[in-house]
């Protein structure tokens, strides 16, 4: 009788308020954010994490600027390598931000066959996953932040704190942080279908949006279908704005001649409020979008019996 | 009364009939194999591990989306960033040439270098190193069986590549080229065995280094432009990394006369350094493997998970 009263007078009770309920969210989204940091880092020494966290964005600046010099014979556009830095750096958020969720999914079911038991305990999965997906992109802002150090210190990246556009920066981090995990939903939704060498596929879809939002190079380059279909992307709206934030007035990945946006608006480049405005209304059609995609899924898989079904080949 | 016969021994299956039962006067004579029975196991074995990677496509053909058409558009990206430059022509060419070979290098690196280290999680490694085969067969087979996808892909990137974006090739020895392209896959697959016995004894490490790597290798090896304008990093690489090498022979071979494909050795000589980098490769991998799990039972850390 005992036991039966002290669950009964527990706060495992089913009923729950919405405040309790959303305590519990935050405590079970602060203890996968604290388990995916120790599966991320804790695996080797601290000089070891470091070399490998700036490894692989420094690596990616150095494939473009190699380029850029190969062919501007070793005097590349100092506006056009500024470019490339700031938005290489800032692109390591995207590929942290999209893989870690999916990448804790396919971990989960695949490799610690816990996602099962995780689907069952009384928290969301998908709270669960966004803080194992936080710890990854908590890494790649540590790359991001140091590529960006040394492209400022090492590679003429015209940086000065008295001319950030703060209005703008901050703003632009918010909605595009939230577009970059509404991006990772969706690849966790797919992940949840597919097979267990779905490992590749962040890094796949990540790589083809590379392709359309202006991330190194200005999408006036790109045929106007593919030009519109890059302005759909909040990635494009948030890379544009953080760019415009750091470093005012440098090239614009939207605009240009015989960019479309040119053409739609009769302006050149966008200005601060019309790259709000777009990453605004590009980041709420996302996020509900990969929600409503997430819904779908889980239930799929719950019907299928998916969540528990390794794919090893 | 009439006994029954089971149904087995009056209708043998295939696999009875090639496990003859043979009597032998100790285990020690049971385990002397002859040489024709060791290499037609060890092939069955390769086949055995390749055909679920085979198989695996048709059952799961999302890859087909995910893993051809959405890499062809990362290597669009880097063409872009040349058009953007306004560079000559050819350097289109070395980036659907890099795209192409990303696919193998991929191909080696995550289905053979980590796999070991996958199959020790997932508990297979310790009936890996128990049955009667090689390791090295188990590693072939699996990257054999991922190759249908590697193929399939650098072969689009290419074909989709020059038709896109107009690349032209200027080929005048295609049988050295066919070499050079058969030698770093040969010394590519000998990489990656040494790197799956060094996983062997590598936990979380052998995983997330891979994974930093993968970008730093592709830099060094010049994945995108001539590895020679890497001054004395180029060098290094050509001498280590297979991809490095056979790229740069490759890009020599696939673009000739072209001023911007000048490489950091010629291509005869770039594929002895293919042949060098084979048999050393294989043979160290084959070393290295025996050492390993050697040292992986003497350690206890085959059936280690999650380590």
């Amino acid at each position: 009788m005992g036991t039966m009263a002290g669950v009964v007078g527990s706060r495992a009770r089913p009923l729950r308020t919405r405040a309790e309920s959303l305590r519990d969210a935050w405590r079970s989204f602060g203890t996968a954010a604290k388990i995916g940091w120790q599966t991320e880092s804790n695996w080797t020494d601290p000089l070891l994490f470091f070399i490998y966290s700036v490894a692989k964005p420094l690596a990616a600046v150095a494939i473009l600027l190699v380029m850029l010099a190969v062919v501007s014979g070793g005097n590349p556009d100092p506006g056009f390598r500024a470019f490339v830095v700031v938005g290489s750096a800032m692109w390591g958020l995207v590929l942290g931000g999209m893989a870690g969720l999916a990448w804790s999914l396919l971990d989960d079911r695949e490799r610690y066959r816990m996602l099962k038991y995780l689907y069952l305990s009384p928290n969301a999965l998908l709270v669960l996953l966004l803080g194992r997906g936080a710890a990854r992109l908590a890494i790649a802002v540590m790359g991001a932040l140091i590529t960006l150090g040394v492209g400022v210190a090492f590679l003429g990246v015209g940086f000065d704190l008295g001319r950030v556009d703060w209005l703008l920066l901050v703003p632009s981090l918010a909605l595009g942080f939230v577009s970059i995990v509404a991006l990772g939903i969706v690849l966790a939704a797919i992940c949840m279908q597919t097979r267990q060498e779905s490992w590749s596929y962040p890094d796949a879809v990540a790589g083809a949006m590379f392709l359309v939002v202006g991330a190194v190079f200005p999408l006036a380059v790109l045929p106007q279908a593919v030009q519109v279909a890059g302005l759909m992307v909040p990635l494009t709206w948030w890379l544009e704005g953080v760019r415009q934030a750091l470093v005012p007035g440098s090239l614009s990945s939207i605009g240009g001649t015989g960019s479309v946006w040119a053409q739609l608006t009769g302006t050149i480049v966008p200005g601060s409020g019309a790259i709000l405005l777009g990453l605004l209304v590009t980041t709420v059609v996302t996020t509900l979008g990969a929600l409503a995609a997430y819904r779908w899924s889980e239930h799929r898989a719950k019907e299928r019996g998916l969540l528990d079904q390794t794919t090893g080949s | 009364m009439k006994e029954a016969t089971p149904s087995a021994a009056r209708t043998p299956s295939r696999a009875a009939g090639r496990y003859v039962y043979r009597q032998t006067a100790s285990p020690q004579e049971a385990a002397q194999w002859s040489r024709r029975r060791i290499i037609v196991t060890n092939l069955r074995t390769m086949i055995g591990r390749a055909y679920p990677r085979v198989i695996g496509l048709k059952r799961e053909p999302s890859w087909m989306f995910f893993e051809i058409l959405l890499p062809f558009l990362t290597t669009s990206a880097f063409v872009f960033v040349y058009r953007a430059l306004q560079a000559p022509q050819e350097f289109i060419g070395f980036v659907v040439l890099g795209g192409a070979m990303t696919a193998f290098w991929g191909n080696v690196i995550w289905t053979m270098g980590v796999q070991l280290y996958w199959e020790k999680d997932q508990g297979n490694l310790d009936l890996y190193f128990t049955t009667p085969i090689s390791m090295m067969s188990v590693l072939f087979g699996m990257a054999s069986g991922s190759l249908v996808s590697s193929c399939l892909r650098a072969a689009i990137v290419l074909l989709v590549g020059a038709l896109v974006y107009g690349v032209s090739f200027a080929i005048n020895d295609w049988l050295l080229l066919g070499g050079v392209f058969a030698l770093t896959l040969t010394a590519l697959y000998g990489f990656g065995m040494i790197l799956a016995s060094l996983f062997v004894l590598w936990g979380r490490e052998a995983y997330h280094l891979t994974q930093a790597l993968q970008e730093p290798a592709y830099f060094v090896s010049g994945l995108n432009f001539p590895v020679a304008k890497l001054g004395a990093l180029g060098a290094v690489a050509i001498s280590v990394i297979p991809l490095a090498v056979g790229l740069d022979a490759m890009r020599q071979l696939a673009f000739t006369g072209s001023a911007a494909t000048a490489g950091v050795l010629s291509p005869g000589a770039e594929a002895l350094v293919l042949v060098a980098m084979t048999v050393i490769f294989i043979g160290v991998a084959r070393v290295a493997l025996r050492k390993m799990e050697w040292l992986a039972r003497h350690e206890g850390r085959l059936t280690l998970r999650g380590g």
